[in-house]
């Protein structure tokens, strides 16, 4: 099949690269993205493990081109762009719409909001079988490739038969793993995408104020957490306390979620989940601030991980960039690790003179007042304690994520601080 | 001599009899040029005289006053730092606040302009802190309330101009929200504590002297409701959650805030004339610090103009002059601030303060009793408000008033049409009062056959002022077109307007009594005050008669079922 694949963020990139794996003669058009830039030198290839590679692969072997003339036609269109690119692919569905004689299939996986998808059809002559097909974006930033390729739920979005036989076809090298395959309408599948997503959130903001409370109560929140998940009615997913979930691709979803509830008048209860979230992210440097009495003057602060999860590179919305903020302004000496994403890092803040960009998980906590454990890669789990608290000015470590031992760090010495615990 | 015996106050006293023979509607009538010849405009503020009971040749008369005055060396001696407040040995440099940082000026031998400028960089500085989410509370949070504790000049400017320009606030700093306390009873601050969370609150306390009671009262209860939410020491409380604008260093660290959160003016800045310091600290936190720098450099223009222009086209002479025409050749003593433009509304209660404890004297700089009117009585109101309140007065009571009519011409410019067509309803509103109160129903046809509970007699003055729409810079110079009047006014009366000494003794006299509430059988003062006293004391008393008998009721219950 000859597929054409629009927008330039990891949806994209994730489509393209997988479609053209199985075998499809796939273009990729991104306005932003120059054609003669190397693609190593594109930071979402390189945050995603395995995509450059895949990428530069797929390309090698010719099946994916980048940018090609805009009147070359396809049998496939694959639409990811970003939200604020509505008008774009308004414009670009006429076009494909005026220039199609035969049956035209276009996939939509933009988070465009609830009815986009059929105000798109609206532009095209469905009589002709011109159809667009809604398939709800799962992507998960870390293991966005096996995501694409063996998804264990999928949703196509669509009323029309034929668009359905054709995205079913399309879709079948994929479905190996299959747990769930659904039909619905377009409106429906959108909506389904954002109701799942606001869900997880919810959960997430959900256990982070139980931690917060039962810092306050004095129990802890890993053991409400297994009693909570036994029961399954609850179950255990993305019920981990910790300081703020990121992202770019999670985040943007929720946001536009909430709008859409304000738009129709409700005050959301994912407004208050993204707010709350906002403040979680901080949690770290309000317990240092408090262990040092609101005073860090001087003080040097480690943090282990920057990027927004473990896995990827990429720190946007992460919540160490908030807590670098908040103590570079109190001018502390902060010295990061992350085992990906200090590249990111340093060009976030190209311009600072006060932050220390460190090799190594020990030279980062050395001489410190305190380590902050913001992102568990799995490196960090089980460090060397006593190089540790040989290595730190003060042992104090405040875990974001609670991935260490409460009991074993304080008989080892260690002032332990974690969240709901 | 004293000035009401000056020729230039005979001349005028003479052309007022001659006016008194023609109403307003009559100058109209024998002028149709009138407006074009009694309008002025400076500094984006369009001043509109024809409606006073004016001719040309009465501004003629006033101007020769103003110069037999030496208005000019006046004026000067006001800007450059001249001692103008004798009875404090100092002088009022409220315009060197608002100076571009390359000018310098030199008083004293120090360039106070450098002072200033520095000053304003340390309060810009903590503002961003803030706007940035960076003043952290006691634990950790982020600053979301700040409270500005003052009263007089250290509430009402502020408080006046965060109303007037709130709308100029850029979408990122809005997550502030700002609260004014004042009253020293406590009752705003009550209310307020209720509603804010103690650790993201930050308190601003502002005062000169750090030593007004009103203010420390209010701080104090702040301090402790900090120290009970957060269980935290009175040091580590005072350094992260108060900010102290004072000219008066040593007491405020003698309270207990620390150097680095304090801002500075000076002695030489009055009260009523210092939200152009840093005592503007709230505004800058309102509307951004650029927006402020806007509102200071607005008051510069008015002040250049005020320093530069010719008398007899000087808009603060001119509105000070004709105000005192009225007050002192019609005979005038009440004046009403009118607003079209509910941002305005606290401008009533500011010019209150900036005309009455400026100008409201009645001794002369040489220490004489003055035996002729001084500041008249101010008061306002939003105006259409207002004219379901006291415009009856204005048309058919029996005192004469002037009035100051101030509108926007443009409002609601890039927002929908209704708020556009609001805002020429007030417009229309406005034209329509000043002009039925300067012609009365002359203008109407038949008005004669009324009957006479709804005839307008009309005659009574008014002056419109016109912004071209109500920005940072043209409420900058707006209110400095006040300021200077007020100034203008005190030189022809030879008043000190920088000094408030009648607000003092009412202090010392409330201190001492506060002990006469402790004694229920002083009779120290006189019997009125003793009198008032014990009945506050008997009601105390009957209070807590009434609880101890709710206390043995319960007590006596309880042993009942006890056994």
């Amino acid at each position: 099949m000859k597929i054409k694949v629009y927008g330039a963020d990891l949806t994209a990139w994730v489509a393209a690269a997988c479609l053209a794996r199985s075998g499809n003669d796939v273009t990729i058009e991104g306005q932003n993205i120059p054609k003669d830039k190397p693609l190593y030198d594109i930071s979402i290839l390189r945050d995603e493990p395995g995509l450059l590679e895949q990428i530069q692969l797929q390309v090698k072997e010719g099946r994916l081109k980048r940018n090609s003339k805009t009147s070359d036609t396809a049998d496939i269109y694959w639409l990811a762009l970003e939200h604020g690119e509505y008008d774009q692919a308004q414009k670009l569905i006429v076009q494909l719409g005026e220039q199609t004689t035969e049956n035209l299939l276009i996939i939509n996986q933009c988070n465009f909001g609830v009815g986009a998808s059929d105000q798109l059809q609206a532009l095209l002559n469905e009589d002709a079988n011109q159809a667009i097909v809604y398939i709800p974006n799962n992507l998960q930033e870390g293991q966005a490739l096996q995501g694409f390729s063996q998804p264990k739920r999928i949703i196509i979005g669509s009323d029309n038969n034929w668009a359905i036989t054709a995205t079913r076809a399309l879709i079948k090298p994929y479905l190996q793993n299959i747990e769930h395959l659904q039909i619905m309408s377009c409106r429906e599948a959108e909506f389904t995408k954002f109701a799942i997503t606001g869900m997880l959130a919810i959960r997430l903001g959900y256990i982070n104020e139980l931690a917060n409370l039962a810092d306050k109560l004095d129990v802890d929140i890993d053991t409400i957490r297994d009693g909570m998940g036994a029961d399954p009615r609850v179950g255990s997913h993305y019920l981990s306390p910790g300081c703020g979930f990121g992202g770019q691709n999670f985040n943007q979803y929720i946001a536009r979620f909430s709008e859409i509830f304000e738009n129709k008048g409700h005050n959301s209860l994912l407004k208050t989940v993204i707010t709350e979230n906002e403040i979680q992210k901080e949690l770290l440097f309000r317990k240092l601030w408090q262990h040092y009495q609101c005073d860090l003057t001087d003080k040097a602060v480690a943090i282990w991980g920057a990027s927004f999860k473990p896995g990827t590179a990429s720190i946007d919305n992460a919540p160490s960039l908030k807590i670098i903020d908040a103590l570079l302004a109190q001018g502390v000496h902060v010295k990061v690790h992350d085992p990906e994403a200090l590249n990111n890092l340093r060009q976030h803040y190209a311009q600072e003179t006060r932050i220390s960009f460190c090799d190594s998980a020990y030279s980062a906590a050395a001489d410190c007042h305190a380590l902050l454990l913001v992102t568990e890669w799995p490196e960090y789990w089980s460090p060397d304690y006593m190089r540790l608290l040989d290595q730190m000015h003060t042992p104090l470590i405040i875990d974001g994520r609670n991935v260490f031992d409460k009991e074993a760090l304080e008989m080892y010495g260690f002032i332990y601080i974690g969240v709901g615990r | 001599m004293t000035v009401n015996q000056s020729p230039a106050w005979n001349a005028l006293t003479e052309h007022a009899k001659d006016i008194g023979q023609s109403p307003i509607s009559k100058l109209f009538t024998s002028d149709p040029d009138r407006f074009k010849k009694l309008s002025y405009s400076a500094a984006n503020c369009m001043l509109d005289f024809s409606k006073q009971r004016i001719t040309q040749t009465t501004i003629e008369g006033l101007i020769n006053l103003a110069e037999q005055q030496n208005l000019q060396q006046k004026i000067e001696a006001l800007f450059k730092g001249d001692i103008v407040n004798p009875s404090e040995n100092r002088p009022a440099l409220h315009t060197a606040l608002r100076q571009p940082e390359k000018e310098s000026l030199i008083v004293n031998g120090t360039d106070i302009s450098a002072e200033i400028h520095h000053s304003l960089v340390q309060m810009e500085s903590l503002v961003d802190q803030i706007h940035n989410g960076q003043w952290r509370g006691y634990d950790g949070s982020p600053i979301k309330h700040v409270v500005n504790i003052g009263v007089g000049g250290s509430d009402l400017g502020p408080l006046m101009t965060c109303r007037a320009l709130s709308q100029f606030a850029p979408t990122n700093i809005r997550h502030i929200d700002l609260h004014f306390v004042s009253s020293m009873d406590g009752s705003q601050l009550a209310q307020l504590l209720d509603r804010i969370d103690p650790p993201s609150t930050l308190f601003i306390v502002s005062s000169k002297s750090f030593s007004t009671i009103d203010t420390l009262a209010n701080s104090n209860t702040a301090r402790e409701w900090l120290i009970n939410a957060s269980g935290m020491s009175i040091e580590l409380i005072s350094q992260h959650h108060f900010i102290g604008i004072t000219a008066s260093p040593k007491k405020a660290a003698e309270w207990g805030i620390p150097e680095k959160n304090q801002l500075h003016f000076w002695d030489w800045t009055g009260g009523r004339y210092s939200m152009w310091s840093v005592i503007g600290m709230a505004i800058a936190l309102k509307v951004g610090n650029s927006n402020f720098r806007e509102f200071l450099a607005g008051a510069n223009t008015m002040d250049s103009h005020f320093r530069e222009a010719p008398l007899a086209e000087n808009l603060p002479v001119l509105l000070a002059m004709i105000g005192i025409w009225n007050i002192n050749f019609q005979d005038i003593h009440a004046h009403a601030i009118l607003p079209y433009d509910g941002r305005l509304a606290h401008l009533p209660a500011y010019l209150e303060q900036l005309e009455m404890e400026s100008n409201g004297k009645n001794v002369t700089l040489n220490g004489h009793s003055v035996d002729y009117a001084t500041c008249p009585i101010l008061w306002g109101e939003v105006g259409p408000n207002a004219q379901h309140a006291f415009y009856q007065l204005l048309h058919q009571g029996t005192e004469s008033v002037m009035c100051d009519f101030i509108a926007p011409a443009l409002r609601y410019q890039d927002q929908g049409e209704e708020l556009q067509q609001q805002h020429q309803l007030a417009l229309a509103n406005c034209l329509a009062q000043s002009r039925l109160l300067a012609l009365g129903d002359s203008m109407l046809d038949n008005a004669e056959n009324s009957p006479i509970h709804k005839r307008y007699t009309g005659n009574q003055p008014s002056t419109t002022i016109m912004l071209d729409q109500l920005s940072p810079l043209s409420f900058g110079a707006l209110i400095a077109l006040y300021e200077h009047k007020v100034y203008v006014q005190s030189a022809i009366w030879e008043i000190n307007p920088f000094d408030q000494w009648g607000v003092e003794l009412g202090k010392q006299v409330a201190t001492s009594l506060l002990n006469d509430f402790e004694n229920t059988n002083n009779t120290n003062n006189d019997s009125s005050t003793d009198g008032l006293i014990r009945f506050v004391l008997q009601q105390r008393q009957t209070a807590r008669n009434k609880e101890d008998a709710t206390q043995d009721h319960v007590s006596q219950t309880g042993k009942e079922s006890n056994q």
